[in-house]
């Protein structure tokens, strides 16, 4: 770089004002004058908290008296002696697993039926994108009554239709429980995965369609064959980010059971964050929260590289 | 044949996606024994009664909040991203790769892992119980600048700014002048995010604030179950107060929305 001066003075007299002073600016300092705010709030607020987190973590801290380094104790204690912690990222998994599938292929589904329409399109995306948008601890009151055992709205629709004869316990029940939770995600994030979806299928070359139509493929045999393989990124993208958001799921589970013990119904949907939500503010172990969160954005790096490696090769068989 | 099953999954779907929405209203409508009795599908003649009841309570208060934390979040993110994406998509300096790699990278790693050490920093500086530290999360966003440097990237031509300088142009009134009008839309897609965002941040505010005269909404539709917990009506009529800004906002700029909600997912 040159050795030139950021700042320059530079003294001009005009006739009227008998001497002003003015600065300019050279302009080599202008990136960096409009990248220093930035840079400013981005160290101080994101980037020390997360190293001090991590210092934090090797400790025994109250959050109030001095703290005690215990080295890796905190995190051979995550991974041996917290079954909560297993039990927490078991539970995300399973509902996870309950809830992606078929938010994907609600999602593809919708987005092919609103790609051969054009009348009512913009209409019927921004419909089902509205959950998505709705703040969660909103859906999880909203959901809390709909499933609730003796007002809720579903029991009286399936006890009104004779589907069933009592009313299922939703909210009281382990299993039913991690069902409700499954079903909110699905109904959020269902327009989501559409809308990613009718981007994606806008990129996909009509001629290819065309020519498929040409040689006579069914709709279906042409959604098999050429939009599913096309979409395969796409595809892939959603899936890794659902495994990351997923396991960060915390708001919905949480107001779903505001009024009932930790975790709902034998902690069943006490999922990763809400774990380390509890052993971090309810019980003041600083140390031993900040450990819990570092052990699971470990578990999401796994995740993460096993869902791509194996999503990778399912690619190339093609 | 095939256009009725495209158009009847379609409405089932879509119904299946308000459904929710048409009960809350309904339900803020009426007077919790008639929701007890099933007739959560019409509406009552109670919502005038449900909307004094939330009025009167600490729930306005915490709108306000909210809509103090979310606009000055959003000014100042928007404002400072733009900034930093102007000068990282059309300056060439030393690290700037690096930073940039560095930035998207960070976009990946969840909020929560510096979660402890933002809350200590937080008490450090005394601004545990403000709405300071609900703010300050927003302004360096990641996300911000990625959406900005893609959009300046392909938006603004190289030419202009050169022959801005030619004119004698200062750096700050090309950047004023010439870059903000051309990017207004990617800032008023960004906008619309941070805001909706910021309004239905939870877990920040869950641990950092515990002064009732301090809760943003989302606290507030927390305490609703306590504070109302034989008035459902009331309960529904704060909770549909509580998404109709969002519902608004989206209703109007759903193409923006979705645009800045999906970024990233295909590849230009």
């Amino acid at each position: 770089m040159e050795n030139k001066p950021f700042f320059q003075s530079k003294r001009t007299i005009s006739p009227n004002v008998s001497r002003t002073r003015r600065f300019t600016i050279s302009i080599k300092a202008w990136p960096y004058l409009f990248l220093s705010p930035f840079l400013l709030f981005y160290l101080a607020f994101n980037i020390f908290p997360i190293i001090y987190s991590f210092y934090i973590s090797f400790t025994s801290w109250d959050g109030f008296s001095e703290k005690t380094f215990v080295g890796f104790n905190n995190y051979i204690r995550v991974f041996t002696q917290d079954p909560s912690f297993w039990k927490s990222v078991w539970n995300t998994l399973l509902i996870m697993l309950m809830s992606t599938p078929f938010v994907i292929i609600f999602g593809l589904l919708l987005a092919v039926f609103l790609f051969n329409i054009t009348k009512w399109r913009s209409f019927f995306q921004t419909i089902n994108f509205i959950p998505y948008i709705t703040t969660p601890v909103a859906i999880g009151l909203i959901f809390a009554f709909l499933f609730d055992w003796s007002s809720g709205t579903v029991n009286h629709l399936l006890m009104s239709t004779g589907l069933i004869k009592e009313g299922i316990n939703w909210l009281g029940e382990p299993m039913y429980a991690r069902i409700v939770v499954a079903l909110m995600i699905i109904w959020k994030y269902t327009g989501y995965h559409m809308a990613i979806y009718l981007t994606g299928l806008s990129t996909i070359p009509q001629e290819l369609y065309e020519a498929a139509k040409m040689d006579g493929s069914s709709a279906v045999n042409t959604f098999f064959k050429i939009t599913i393989p096309l979409l395969a990124p796409i595809t892939m993208f959603l899936v890794l980010t659902d495994i990351i958001g997923g396991l960060q799921m915390f708001d919905e589970p949480k107001l779903l059971f505001t009024d009932t013990a930790v975790g709902g119904p034998e902690r069943s949907v006490l999922t990763a964050i809400w774990h380390f939500y509890d052993t971090t503010f309810a019980t003041s172990r600083f140390g031993y929260g900040a450990a819990v969160s570092f052990s699971l954005f470990l578990i999401i790096i796994i995740f993460t590289l096993i869902s791509y490696k194996f999503l990778n090769k399912k690619e190339s068989y093609k | 044949m095939k256009k009725v099953i495209t158009a009847l999954g379609l409405v089932v779907v879509s119904f299946i996606s308000i459904m929710p929405f048409y009960v809350l209203i309904m339900m803020s409508t009426q007077v919790t024994e008639d929701i007890f009795k099933g007739k959560m599908f019409l509406p009552g003649k109670y919502a005038i009664e449900n909307l004094t009841t939330v009025l009167n309570s600490s729930f306005f208060k915490s709108f306000l909040n909210s809509i103090f934390v979310s606009v000055t979040s959003t000014i100042l993110c928007v404002l400072i991203c733009t900034m930093t994406g102007y000068s990282l998509a059309k300056y060439n300096y030393k690290f700037k790769k690096l930073f940039y790699a560095f930035i998207i990278g960070t976009m990946m790693v969840p909020t929560q892992i510096g979660l402890i050490g933002y809350i200590m920093e937080m008490r450090f500086f005394q601004l545990n119980n403000t709405l300071i530290p609900l703010i300050l999360i927003w302004i360096a966003n990641p996300f911000g600048v990625f959406w900005m440097v893609q959009y300046i990237k392909s938006a603004v031509p190289q030419d202009i700014i050169e022959s801005a300088r030619i004119d004698g142009c200062n750096e700050l009134r090309i950047f004023i002048q010439i870059i903000l009008p051309i990017v207004k839309p990617a800032m008023v897609t960004l906008s619309l995010v941070i805001f909706l965002w910021s309004w239905n941040n939870y877990l920040l505010p869950l641990v950092m604030i515990n002064k009732e005269e301090l809760f943003t909404i989302p606290l507030s539709i927390q305490s609703l179950g306590s504070y109302y917990r034989t008035d459902y009506g009331a309960r529904m009529m704060g909770l549909l107060i509580a998404i109709i800004p969002l519902i608004i906002l989206f209703i109007f700029g759903s193409k923006n929305f979705i645009r800045g909600l999906t970024a990233g997912a295909v590849k230009e």
